[in-house]
């Protein structure tokens, strides 16, 4: 029996994290693997500037820290920003995945180049400088937005008929510009990926989902990120972190 | 959502005694698979001696599609290639559309979310035309820190079988210069042949040590459970496909080549 801890990027309530929890039914998750997901504590209303960037890496980092003394035997970020994924990884031994780069990398697997489905104008800046830090601009066909105003809590919900198809419309002009494999590039977009699949010509990469095979498939094969790419700070200072957000909590 | 049985077909690139193949259907056990998951091992019923130059690579192409390109009618859900070359695994994308997993491909993507950049251990300095090959098509020949090999002539129907005393160290000495020297964060085996070393190495080392044929079933899983498989628009169809003609000539080639 295995315990993953599933970070959620956003101080939602049981209503919110059950819509990111829909997520598991989107993949054929291993029976003996328990899912725990968890918010954090406090972070950004939006996602668009550097400012909220760096809150959602101290919210995300302090959210997880303390995992592996929590007896989780991985870690798996909900946001395909990745937000946290290696100041975790510098303090934690288990494996801590993060469903950006790894969907990306995972789609050159499947074809030559990918396209990212960004959800609206403010979104692409984040989406270029994860290209960027990457190192996989070069195999971007594309990034396309369906400009509209993500909720991080409700998500899509009943406003399925005007998003989908402007969805649609976007990876088609993805798939218009060589990509051979379209990259949702949120994971706030999993209720789109079943409809997506069904009308495009092409493979699409669902972030969330496959954070989680992609944790399991680390378990039974005892893999974890690497030390040297990843190395412990020489004072961690969970305390100080954990005060943070409490602070931080409280104010909001 | 549970797992429904799957059914994977691992073509073994070259023609093997029950002996030799139970060598290469060991690397079931280095992974917890699910149950649900069943793993089929089939060699191909004509070779190259090994995979050392573009004649060698042309032929594992062939005879790895021949193998495998019924698949899919057969029943099967997936398909593993036990090469790390990725032979074949192009033109059966392009006649199947279960997922056929690359594991070269697949585990040098790996290193990348596990690390930076990755080395690759190999046994014999012959081996790295077929790492190029692969790190070109990717291009991502960058993210490779360094190869390196022990220099020794590999048995790819008997593996280690009995030198593992020899062999072990050196591959371990290979392994740190590659982290130590080269800047590898993640070590790569370059070869599904050396699997028998991963316990050894991983145990040893203190970077993650990726087993590529084990990790290409997990990754066969993970693809199915997933409902995902290669992209159409990277590996088109043919328009006329000749599964008749190429049996033919595979049949034409075990005759040639005899009893293995």
């Amino acid at each position: 029996m295995n315990r993953i801890l599933v970070l959620v990027p956003f101080a939602f309530d049981d209503e919110g994290v059950a819509r990111r929890k829909a997520q598991l039914s989107e993949a054929a998750v291993r029976a003996e693997v328990t899912y725990d997901f968890r918010p954090v504590a406090a972070g950004p209303t939006s996602f668009q500037s550097p400012h909220d960037w760096l809150l959602l890496d101290v919210a995300i980092l302090e959210a997880g820290l303390g995992a592996e003394t929590e007896g989780y035997d991985a870690v798996v970020i909900d946001t395909a920003s990745d937000s946290g994924v290696d100041a975790l990884r510098s303090m934690l031994d288990i494996p801590v995945v993060g469903p950006g780069r790894a969907s990306l990398l995972f789609a050159l697997t499947l074809g030559r180049s990918f396209g990212v489905l960004a959800q609206w104008e403010p979104a692409l800046a984040r989406m270029r400088k994860s290209l960027d830090d990457w190192g996989l601009a070069s195999y971007c066909a594309g990034v396309e937005h369906f400009d509209t105003e993500p909720d991080y809590a409700t998500l899509i919900g009943d406003k399925r008929d005007e998003v989908f198809p402007k969805m649609e419309a976007a990876c088609l002009r993805l798939v218009d510009c060589g990509a051979d494999v379209i990259c949702l590039g949120s994971t706030t977009m999993h209720e789109a990926h079943e409809h997506l699949s069904a009308r495009l010509p092409v493979p699409v990469v669902n972030p969330g989902p496959l954070s989680y095979k992609l944790a399991e498939t680390f378990l039974a094969a005892g893999l974890s990120h690497s030390r040297l790419a990843f190395p412990r700070p020489l004072v961690p200072k969970q305390e100080m972190i954990h005060a943070m957000l409490d602070a931080a909590h409280r104010r909001a | 959502m549970t797992q429904d049985a799957r059914k994977i077909l691992v073509l073994v690139p070259f023609p093997m005694t029950p002996d030799q193949l139970s060598k290469r259907t060991e690397q079931r056990d280095e992974v917890q698979l699910p149950a649900s998951v069943e793993l089929h091992y089939r060699s191909t019923r004509a070779a190259p001696s090994n995979y050392v130059s573009a004649h060698d690579y042309v032929l594992a192409d062939i005879t790895l599609l021949e193998a495998g390109m019924r698949a899919e009618e057969e029943g099967y859900d997936a398909v593993c290639i036990d090469t790390v070359s990725d032979s074949g695994v192009a033109a059966l994308r392009s006649m199947l559309s279960i997922p056929v997993i690359a594991p070269g491909r697949t585990m040098f993507m790996t290193a990348l979310m596990l690390g930076r950049r990755f080395g690759v251990l190999s046994m014999w300095q012959r081996w790295f035309g077929l790492y190029e090959r692969t790190l070109r098509d990717l291009a991502m020949e960058d993210r490779c820190a360094g190869m390196r090999s022990i220099d020794t002539q590999p048995d790819s129907k008997n593996l280690f079988d009995g030198k593992e005393e020899d062999l072990l160290p050196l591959l371990h000495e290979a392994a740190v210069q590659l982290v130590e020297l080269d800047g590898a964060d993640v070590v790569c085996l370059g070869s599904t042949t050396m699997h028998q070393a991963h316990r050894y190495l991983q145990e040893r080392l203190p970077v993650p040590v990726l087993n590529p044929g084990p990790l290409s079933y997990l990754t066969a899983d993970a693809m199915l459970s997933l409902g995902l498989s290669h992209s159409r628009k990277a590996y088109p169809e043919p328009l006329v496909p000749k599964p008749e003609m190429i049996s033919a000539m595979l049949t034409a080639a075990a005759e040639v080549e005899g009893p293995q």
